[in-house]
């Protein structure tokens, strides 16, 4: 029997996989036999629309690890910052000039000396960086409520841009050719500091970010409500539009960035870069400049999710804690790849809801259903559902 | 934001009990024992500990601006019996581990003067309630679970006090006042919505089911939970409804009570569902989080939102503390955010605090003397109107939390500010600095302060 059980081990824990698999079916169909049609409906919807917004966290967290190597723990923080500062714009009338002007310094000085602190020698790049720094500054503080937007956009993105290079100046660039571990904990780090910079700057109450407001009611938008499909789901589901706008922000976000990875030599020489920073180095690739747009770009991915879920449940430091609920989906899609940020963010979203559907006094949907099936995924593909695998030469 | 501000001021003044009252500096309030040993030149530390960036951030920031604000009033008024009042505070994010930390920090670094321990949430109270009885340290709580202030057994009190009552206890006292009002709650059954924490989960206990039950008011079993990042919870406030609940009962804060309330409306049952809470449901926090949603009637989703009120509002100004606390509110240039329950019953905690020590220090004879026994016998024996009457401090026979509520609504102030508006043509609506309006909210008592029932099994 040992002998057997040895020699067919491979085997005996596919079956035990499938059985397990099976059993779960089974158990979730029983559950939702006697639910009516709209609470399935309505909660596949939620899921999808959910699993949207994580795939949006997701990104920027594949986003750094696909060019870097790194797993960034700061990412939630991240979010964050974004949010306060567009709340910082949004919500205020007017924007102080020294502020604004302060702000488009430090970024065009960032962005201008990403290769050298020396390129600020050169006039033409003077100009550029006095030149940008003028027009950002104007965009940023252009009066009157109706500009709010703009204002509040262009200083996220400015505010982003800062973050994200920063970041990588002081805290990633000096860890080039060390271990990816060392960076990995930095960001855990920055992460702290990025907390203790928030709580500073705009305390830790809870801040009403009213993005999803239809202006002629000043309430957030009415969602869609599938009248017509009332009789045939045997009750009402409904749609939330800030959700949609998320998902779809997502999707844009998605598209983007795999054409930016397949087609661009920027997303080339990032990928490059994440195989092996050294080699890319010795083969004439900027390093650095890679790495400083990418965390540029993973600051803004940051920003823009921190604003749509501030905008959805309201802008506090516990929006932090979304990017940890969003690591399932980043194992589940797979560390490096941009399809599988949105597929594992759509996957867990629908399995938490349906988690939550079934049990929710025991917190099935958020403690245990991701988790399981994350170990089932992982299981079966280690590098996730569209990860990369390796293949090392010894 | 300060157009709100002033208008919260603007409502406090109508109340018609304030002639005055920002130009003359108000008397404090309660009628503390007088100070037999003089403390010149010795300092009495506030020590306190808990979540200040995380889910109870915007309770807990108020908090530490209430107790700053006090420490700053006693010093500028000679101290305490002459010792300079200071405080002591950590911010524990939320985290076990980090509270368990400081707590450790604490005692190694002041194991003499660490007798009393203000502590700001169940969890908190649950992890530290064997260590603070071994090493003999009092502490003042809100409001705690069961467990921290009565054990697992319910029936083994603790060094914990809490000035509120059991949250469990405020959730008999619900079922009462739903009970009694079979107009407003025909066939009444409730529905827990809640935090998965030990705060959210206080009354999902088969005795308050129990209790409940025994006055006709149904309690569903299962209580459904959600996360403070949640941003959709319509499956659980679904699995509430087809549960059968026509009452949805919340022990969550800022955010939670207002994505419930938006969720109802989004359903279109805010008038078929009714929502209620703990006292914390009834904060300014929420009054304006729960504006982003706005119900077919035209106010925001939280209007007509039933809660426990355990202590007094700031609109109750014909009480001296109420005056007392929005004097020294207005004084410091709080922000709107701020005036809430925790600035309120802070400053109550503060008095508590002063006269606990006095009383101590004038029976043992010097503050260096005092030991957290010493205060622990000061605590059982007292019977005080604290800050003159914001709320009664007793704690005898074994009693851990305090023992009356009443319950209140939470609405929004009409045009005139002599009542609440009944929609959106006749409220108060303000401008904010992003351009948009703002109802502003007001709590209104239904009840008379009435004993809570005893639920802890």
């Amino acid at each position: 029997m040992t002998e057997y059980i040895n020699r067919n081990r491979r085997q005996l824990t596919w079956l035990l996989y499938a059985i397990a698999a099976v059993a779960l079916t089974l158990f979730v169909g029983d559950q939702l036999a006697g639910l009516k049609a709209a609470r399935i409906v309505q909660t596949l919807i939620s899921g999808v629309l959910v699993g949207g917004v994580y795939g949006l966290v997701a990104l920027g967290i594949v986003v750094i690890n696909k060019a870097s190597g790194v797993f960034n723990f700061a990412h939630g923080w991240m979010m964050v910052v974004g949010g306060m500062i567009f709340w910082s714009f949004f919500t205020v009338s007017e924007i102080s000039l020294a502020g604004a002007g302060l702000l488009s310094a430090a970024t065009m000085f960032m962005i201008m000396t990403t290769v050298s602190y020396r390129s600020l020698l050169e006039q033409r790049n003077l100009a550029i960086a006095g030149g940008g720094a003028i027009l950002l500054t104007a965009l940023m503080t252009v009066g009157g409520i109706e500009w709010q937007w703009l204002r509040a956009l262009t200083g996220t993105f400015v505010g982003a841009i800062l973050t994200g290079l920063a970041v990588e100046r002081f805290t990633i660039r000096p860890l080039i050719g060390q271990p990816l571990f060392t960076a990995v904990l930095m960001t855990l780090a920055v992460a702290e500091v990025l907390h203790g910079v928030t709580q500073i700057a705009w305390g830790t109450v809870e801040l009403n970010l009213p993005i999803f407001v239809d202006p002629r009611t000043n309430s957030r938008f009415k969602p869609i409500r599938l009248e017509g499909l009332r009789e045939a789901l045997d009750g009402l589901a409904i749609i939330r539009v800030e959700l949609v706008i998320a998902f779809i922000l997502a999707i844009v976000a998605f598209v983007g960035f795999i054409l930016f990875f397949r087609y661009t030599s920027v997303g080339l020489a990032m990928r490059a870069t994440s195989e092996d920073q050294q080699l890319a180095q010795s083969v004439g690739l900027r390093v650095r400049v890679i790495l400083a747009i990418t965390w540029a770009v993973a600051a803004f991915l940051a920003s823009i999710a921190g604003v749509l879920q501030g905008g959805a449940v309201g802008l506090s430091l516990n929006i932090s804690f979304v990017a940890l609920r969003v690591f399932p989906a980043v194992l589940l899609g797979g560390l490096e790849s941009i399809t599988g940020a949105l597929v594992g963010g759509i996957i867990i979203g629908i399995v938490e809801q349906f988690g939550t559907l079934i049990n929710s006094s025991e917190q099935v949907g958020t403690n245990l259903a991701p988790y399981v099936v994350l170990m089932l995924v992982l299981v079966i593909r280690p590098d996730g559902l569209f990860g990369e695998k390796r293949i090392e030469r010894i | 934001m300060k157009n709100l501000c002033l208008l919260l001021a603007l409502l406090l003044l109508a109340g018609g009990a304030l002639p005055g009252m920002a130009q003359d500096m108000m008397e404090y309030p309660s009628d503390l024992t007088e100070c037999e040993i003089d403390l010149t030149g010795e300092t009495l530390n506030i020590f306190h500990f808990g979540d200040l960036s995380g889910p109870y951030a915007f309770i807990t920031q108020p908090l530490v601006s209430a107790i700053t604000d006090a420490v700053s009033y006693w010093n500028s008024h000679g101290g305490v019996c002459g010792a300079e009042l200071a405080q002591i505070y950590e911010d524990t994010g939320g985290s076990r581990e980090a509270a368990q930390s400081a707590y450790d920090r604490f005692t190694s670094q002041y194991p003499d003067d660490l007798d009393l321990l203000v502590l700001y949430s169940s969890d908190d109270g649950e992890l530290l309630r064997e260590q603070l009885a071994e090493d003999e340290i009092v502490s003042f709580i809100s409001a705690g679970s069961i467990a921290s202030l009565y054990g697992e057994d319910g029936n083994t009190p603790g060094w914990l006090y809490a000035s509120n009552p059991l949250y469990i206890n405020q959730f008999g006292s619900f079922c009462q006042f739903v009970a009694a009002s079979p107009e407003t709650f025909p066939d009444p059954v409730i529905g827990f919505v809640t935090w998965p924490n030990a705060f959210g989960r206080a009354g999902t206990e088969p005795a308050a089911r129990e209790y409940c039950a025994s006055l006709g008011v149904n309690v569903l079993e299962e209580p459904q939970f959600f996360l403070p990042t949640d941003t959709d919870i319509l499956t659980q406030v679904q699995n509430a409804i087809d549960g059968g609940a026509n009452i949805i009962y919340t022990n969550s804060l800022a955010t939670g009570p207002a994505l419930i309330a938006g969720t109802l409306v989004d359903l279109g049952m805010e008038e078929d569902i009714k929502l209620a809470g703990v006292n914390w449901v009834m904060d300014t926090t929420v009054g304006i989080l729960g504006q982003r949603v706005l119900k077919s009637n035209g106010l925001p989703s939280v209007d007509g939102m039933f809660g426990s009120m355990p202590f007094l509002w700031w609109t109750e100004l014909a009480n001296p503390a109420v005056q007392f606390v929005y004097q020294q509110f207005t004084l410091n240039q709080r922000g709107p955010a701020e005036q809430n329950i925790a600035y309120l019953v802070t400053w109550g905690a503060v008095d508590s605090i002063i006269e606990t020590t006095v009383r101590t220090v004038n029976r043992v004879g010097s503050l260096d003397a005092v030991t957290g026994a010493d205060i622990r016998e000061t605590v059982e024996s007292m019977d005080y109107a604290v800050l003159g009457g914001l709320y009664q401090y007793r704690f005898e026979e074994g009693m851990r939390d305090g023992t009356m509520n009443r319950m209140a609504v939470l609405k929004y102030a009409n045009m005139d500010m002599s009542g609440a508006a009944t929609g959106p043509d006749d409220a108060l609506l303000i401008d904010n600095d992003a351009g948009g309006k703002l109802f502003a909210p007001i709590v209104v008592p239904l009840t008379d302060f009435m004993e809570v029932p005893q639920l802890r099994g």
